[in-house]
């Protein structure tokens, strides 16, 4: 290990959560650059913005729609996301998140629950069709990239910003490199200290973004909020976005199966029930 | 004569095969004590409740910035 090496830190709020981004030999305005970035790219893949890619891609009612390169990523991503999580990992829960009153920002509080009209959600390669910058998305259905989105950008982000860096999008990290002193990035993670070098972490977790009985992370199954019995799951995968399919999947899963997907597919985890 | 030579020369083919093979597996056992794999079940609980495979390591370092729910 070598003595640590200054690290270029900037911080700041973006798609309603905070970010970081630590680097070791960029310079601030190269962060400030990838900040930027996540305010132009975040800006596309909300739901709440009624000019959003996503938002035009929602209301398309069956027809195809063209999509940024970006876009395009993300929607395949999601689609990959729905195949490693056996389905639990499923964008398509938009009319569930809708009916239990997620309409906007939380920041501007929840909306009327209309908790009855929430469905299964659909299977999401039935209804979502990606091909060469276009995507159609079946009429009635609605799409919610969430974490997924932040997952992929963080790890989008710390490969294009260099080869020592870690961006943190709202929970979901990326590492890349060997860190500041030669060892990775220590990482705090489940209450302990972690040292991350090109692996991504992520935490799921039915404690924030709650109001009364509610909360945001939808079961597809029932398209219901989840009640697995598990209220947080933080995982280490290879990225951050595999990272947050694990945590999601383990946490929809419940004590009985996380633990066994995870030993399959994560490299560190930690449960709270 | 010809095909009593081809039958005989077939068996002796057959037999000398299995008692090769039944001679090179038992020359070849298992070893049970070679590492399990994929190396992932070879994963432990760390500190604080978290379970970690060797492509991880834990440590006292004070983290950077840590993974939270948001």
């Amino acid at each position: 290990m070598r003595h640590s090496t200054a690290i270029e830190a900037h911080h700041f709020e973006a798609m309603g959560t905070s970010c970081s981004l630590f680097a070791v030999g960029l310079s601030r305005t190269r962060l400030l650059q990838g900040e930027f970035w996540v305010r132009v790219l975040g800006a596309r893949v909300t739901r709440f913005s009624d000019r959003s890619e996503l938002a035009q891609l929602n209301r398309s009612e069956g027809k195809w729609v063209d999509v940024s390169a970006e876009m395009e990523l993300l929607l395949r991503e999601a689609l990959r996301a729905h195949e490693l999580s056996i389905g639990l990992v499923n964008v398509a829960v938009l009319p569930s998140m809708i009916a239990i009153g997620y309409t906007r920002s939380l920041a501007e509080g929840p909306s009327k629950v209309t908790i009855e009209s929430a469905r299964p959600a659909p299977v999401l390669p039935e209804v979502l069709t990606v091909g060469h910058r276009r995507a159609r998305l079946a009429p009635g259905c609605g799409l919610d990239l969430g974490g997924l989105a932040k997952g992929w950008m963080a790890d989008r982000l710390a490969l294009q910003l260099g080869s020592n860096v870690l961006a943190n999008l709202g929970g979901d990290l990326r590492a890349c490199g060997e860190g500041p002193a030669g060892d990775g990035w220590p990482v705090g993670f489940g209450g302990s200290t972690v040292m991350l070098r090109d692996q991504g972490a992520a935490t799921s977790s039915v404690r924030r973004r709650r109001w009364g009985d509610l909360h945001h992370l939808i079961d597809p199954r029932t398209g219901l909020p989840s009640d697995s019995g598990l209220e947080e799951v933080s995982a280490v995968a290879a990225t951050a976005c595999d990272a947050e399919i694990v945590a999601k999947t383990a946490l929809l899963l419940g004590p009985g199966l996380a633990t066994a997907y995870c030993a399959a597919h994560a490299q560190a985890w930690w449960f709270s029930p | 004569m010809r095909s009593l030579l081809l039958k005989f020369g077939a068996t002796v083919l057959t037999l000398s095969t299995t008692v090769a093979s039944a001679m090179y597996v038992t020359a070849h056992l298992k070893n049970p004590s070679a590492p399990l794999q994929p190396t992932v079940l070879a994963s432990q609980s760390g500190t604080a409740g978290v379970t970690v495979t060797p492509a991880v390591r834990q440590t006292d370092v004070q983290p950077v910035t840590s993974t939270y729910a948001s």
